[in-house]
């Protein structure tokens, strides 16, 4: 081995070699870095749409008469402050309108599960009630907290995120034990989902 | 320059993951299914050949102080290449994969090869290296992959061949992944002892 590490070498603290350590480690650098930002420039594009086009179909999903596309409305400081204060992030909310009025909202929101963030999309009407849950990223424990996130039925035998439906902010706010039911063994998991949708219905009572 | 030599070091006697016991962290996480372990297995061998070439093209320009802090540059540039492309291409595999393909920055098989192998031989012989290792690692990955799938979910490749309420759900837990490993792990160096003699 030629590169065995001693413990008592000498520094060699020539300048000449300290700038040519220096310049190496700095053109690397550069030539790395151009290279990345081609590439970026290159693939920027087909990510965008992708995550644009995941978008777009969560919100599909939790608020199924939307007809074209939803409009990206911006956060105000009263939408970030309602949902923190129900435990949870609002990351980004759309406003989704059919027949040329508005139907609802979709917001998507990152609350804390068992294994780190869980996003989701919610939608709310107009009415204030929940319109559905879509889990747009996660990582739940495989088997037993992905469950909740593939929307498995709890013990009633309701899908634990379509359990979700049709929930008010009266009924809010809402609380695993009392009336929302958790998928047995995830219950941190469901938790996480609880309060996400909680803190979605406090974003929407700001909105509407 | 051996092929058959090199390729049956990457393979068997020389293994990253049941001989070197290198890379534990990701083939513990992501061989929960088959086409985890195939997209992982893949931008490994990927990005181990791509550095292993570019290492060993550098090697006599490279000071031996700073040699690490440049294998990380070139080792890390080359994993947000693969990145991006798999975000922009196969998100699918992107996304179940998640914070694994980053990752792959320090899995200890790409910087093993560079400070073991590909700085100290040429071009060609590094290319090679790093295809067979990489190889060595994706088989590993795809045997842990065919294991836990089939007996802990019950399918293949997501195709159901065991029923649903049959599989050893503990075997897609971390704690599987363990006894998985640790089961193939004793098998190698069984075989090889016992080859030995």
């Amino acid at each position: 081995m030629s590169n065995e590490v001693k413990t008592k070498e000498k520094v060699n603290m020539d300048p000449k070699y300290i700038a040519k350590l220096a310049v190496t480690l700095l053109v690397t650098c550069v030539v790395v870095a151009g290279l990345l930002g081609f590439v970026n420039k290159l693939t920027l594009p087909n990510i965008t749409a992708a995550n644009e086009k995941k978008t777009a179909e969560a919100i599909q999903k939790v608020l199924p008469e939307l007809e074209g596309s939803p409009v990206a409305m911006e956060l105000t400081e009263d939408m970030t402050a309602a949902a923190s204060g129900a435990g949870a992030t609002v990351t980004e909310a759309y406003e989704a309108q059919a027949g040329g009025s508005t139907i609802g909202y979709a917001l998507k929101i990152v609350a804390s599960g068992s294994q780190g963030n869980i996003e989701m999309m919610v939608g709310v009407d107009t009415e204030g009630a929940v319109s559905g849950v879509s889990i747009v990223k996660n990582s739940e424990t495989s088997g037993i907290g992905s469950k909740v996130m593939t929307n498995q039925p709890t013990a009633k035998g309701v899908g634990v995120l379509d359990q979700f439906e049709g929930k008010t902010a009266a009924d809010a706010p809402l609380n695993v034990g009392t009336n929302v039911d958790a998928i047995s063994g995830a219950t941190v998991s469901s938790k996480g989902v609880t309060t996400g949708v909680n803190a979605a219905l406090a974003v929407a009572g700001v909105i509407g | 320059m051996n092929f058959g030599k090199q390729l049956k070091e990457g393979l068997i006697t020389n293994n990253p993951v049941l001989v070197q016991v290198l890379g534990m962290c990701s083939t513990m996480a992501i061989t929960t299914s088959i086409m985890n372990g195939l997209g992982m297995g893949v931008s490994v061998l990927i990005i181990l050949t791509a550095s292993n070439v570019v290492i060993s093209a550098i090697r006599k320009i490279v000071p031996d102080k700073i040699r690490i802090a440049m294998f990380i540059v070139v080792i890390a540039g080359f994993v947000t290449c693969v990145d991006l492309l798999l975000q922009a291409f196969v998100p699918a595999i992107a996304e179940s994969l998640g914070v694994f393909i980053p990752l792959i920055v320090v899995n200890c098989i790409i910087l093993g090869r560079a400070e073991s192998f590909s700085y100290k031989n040429g071009i060609a012989a590094s290319f090679v290296d790093g295809i067979c290792q990489g190889i060595g690692y994706t088989l590993v990955l795809l045997a842990m992959c065919f294991i836990r799938e089939l007996l802990g979910a019950g399918t293949l490749a997501g195709f159901r061949i065991i029923p649903e309420q049959f599989p050893i759900g503990v075997l897609t837990l971390p704690v599987g992944g363990f006894l998985v490993l640790g089961c193939l792990i004793a098998a190698m160096q069984w075989a090889l002892s016992r080859n030995k003699k």
